[in-house]
């Protein structure tokens, strides 16, 4: 038994939330599908704070630099690639992907000082990555994105690739990491089981879950054709601050669908992020390759619908650094205890932020009452189609 | 952002379980019989060989702590 004294019980709970610091995560960032920065043109990136062009030279490689030239302060992205540099278009000054200057086409030496910032990148399962650290440091060998192998398999779709700009800090979107609840709430599903695992720069969520009857009958009436899907099993984790694979698994009556979804994102700046969903379909006896295309394509308009949602109540919610929780959430405070060793200098990572946390939620009460409301639900549509 | 602690943990704090298959000393919480949460150490996780997929829980030491909640040596928040 819990015995809350009066006053505490009394008190009206503040909500507390400290400036949002302009400190951009340590690690791998994934900037969107490499091939989309291999048109022989420099793009314009807004990403941690700052203009970037990211350019991709003759010799195939993808290169990130500050957006502007040391010069006079030219804009790089709206230059030229020419051979393996990125030439300014105000003066033609030409900068290779390490960040330094290659050449002045009308002078006869470059400036000792003529050195820009360049962000390490790689290539990996056709997407780019870039490497942050605000202590300039390059990327450790032990840092790494997991490879997807399915992203480069003939037996499964290619990307089905979204990209948008959200107006909030990202951490609110760490924070459904842990969110069981919302995903009945705002995205009309049905957990059954829910389980977190933090270690190291990982965060992981386990979940398991139900097709909802009434967000089916919302969307397809009474009638639905097709094969019913009973629920799906998600292992989804962040390999760094921005990065999520989800083994997504969905449960069809008689056969499974094996998809992987990536939620990952950028900061633009602190109060802004460029938010991506990718997703890949494997194909199957059930689903051949046409039929694995027309499914992802469908999964990725569904995931946009389900960033709407989130967006929705990111755009009206407040920053909130000290929830208030029921024992049916998740572990909000050690995600972020996880969150932060990316924002600290590395010498500063703590264990607390890196050692092995587990957390498993009682999902019978949350089960319990979320039948009850489809239940009731359904009882309101079947009123609705009967007086119809 | 500085950490703050999880306020769950005043109604009933994490408290020391050890494993009997290894060495492994962490701390657990269970609000339930359900929940459960598991602080490690790098000292008990060095010691762990139970945890042959990261995403589960170590078999042993889920006995352990089983029987940690029916001994009361863990308190079962709302039990």
């Amino acid at each position: 038994m819990i015995h809350v004294t009066a006053t505490e019980s009394d008190a009206v709970r503040a909500i507390e939330a400290e400036a949002v610091s302009s400190r951009f995560a340590r690690g791998w960032h994934c900037l969107g599908l490499a091939e989309t920065f291999k048109d022989g043109k420099p793009h314009t990136v807004q990403a941690f704070g700052q203009k970037l062009v990211v350019f991709t030279g003759a010799d195939g490689k993808t290169n990130v630099l500050d957006g502007y030239c040391r010069h006079m302060g030219g804009d790089l992205s709206q230059g030229t690639v020419k051979g393996n540099e990125i030439a300014c278009p105000f003066h033609d000054w030409r900068w290779g992907g390490d960040g330094r200057c290659k050449q002045i086409p009308y002078s006869r030496r470059v400036p000792l000082r003529a050195r820009t910032s360049a962000w390490p990148t790689m290539e990996q399962d056709k997407l780019l990555f870039v490497w942050n650290d605000p202590e300039g440091k390059q990327p450790p060998e032990d840092v790494r994105i997991p490879v997807i192998a399915g992203a480069t398999r003939d037996d499964w779709t290619d990307w089905r690739w979204t990209e948008q700009i959200v107006h909030t800090n990202a951490r609110e979107v760490i924070d459904n990491v842990v969110d069981m609840a919302h995903f009945f709430y705002i995205h009309q599903s049905f957990p059954t089981y829910f389980k977190n695992i933090f270690e190291g720069q990982t965060a992981t969520q386990i979940m398991k879950g139900v097709t909802r009857e009434d967000s089916r009958r919302r969307r397809e009436g009474s009638g639905g054709g097709g094969p019913r899907m009973l629920g799906n099993t998600s292992v989804a984790s962040y390999h760094g601050p921005s990065f999520m694979i989800d083994e997504l698994t969905y449960h069809y009556e008689g056969y499974d669908l094996t998809s992987v979804l990536i939620n990952c994102h950028y900061p633009i700046d602190e109060n802004s992020f460029s938010l991506h969903s990718g997703i890949i379909v494997q194909h199957s006896d059930k689903l051949p390759p046409e039929a694995a295309e027309a499914t992802a394509q469908k999964l990725s308009e569904f995931i946009l619908v389900g960033f709407q949602q989130d967006v929705e109540i990111w755009k009206n919610k407040t920053r909130i650094d000290n929830p208030l929780l029921c024992e049916e959430d998740g572990p909000v405070y050690q995600l972020r205890r996880w969150y932060e060793q990316f924002y600290v200098d590395a010498a500063e990572v703590k264990p607390e932020m890196t050692d092995r946390f587990e957390f498993e939620i009682d999902t019978t009460r949350p089960v319990e009452s979320w039948k009850k409301e489809v239940e009731a639900n359904l009882a309101r549509l079947d009123a609705e189609g009967a007086s119809a | 952002m500085t950490s703050r602690q999880d306020e769950r943990l005043l109604d009933g704090p994490l408290v020391p379980v050890a494993c009997r298959r290894c060495a492994a000393q962490v701390l657990v919480r269970k609000s339930t019989w359900e929940q459960t949460s598991i602080q490690w150490n790098a000292a008990a996780r060095a010691a762990c060989v139970g945890i042959e997929d990261p995403h589960d829980t170590c078999p042993a030491l889920r006995s352990a702590i089983q029987e940690a909640a029916l001994t009361g040596s863990v308190k079962v928040v709302d039990g």
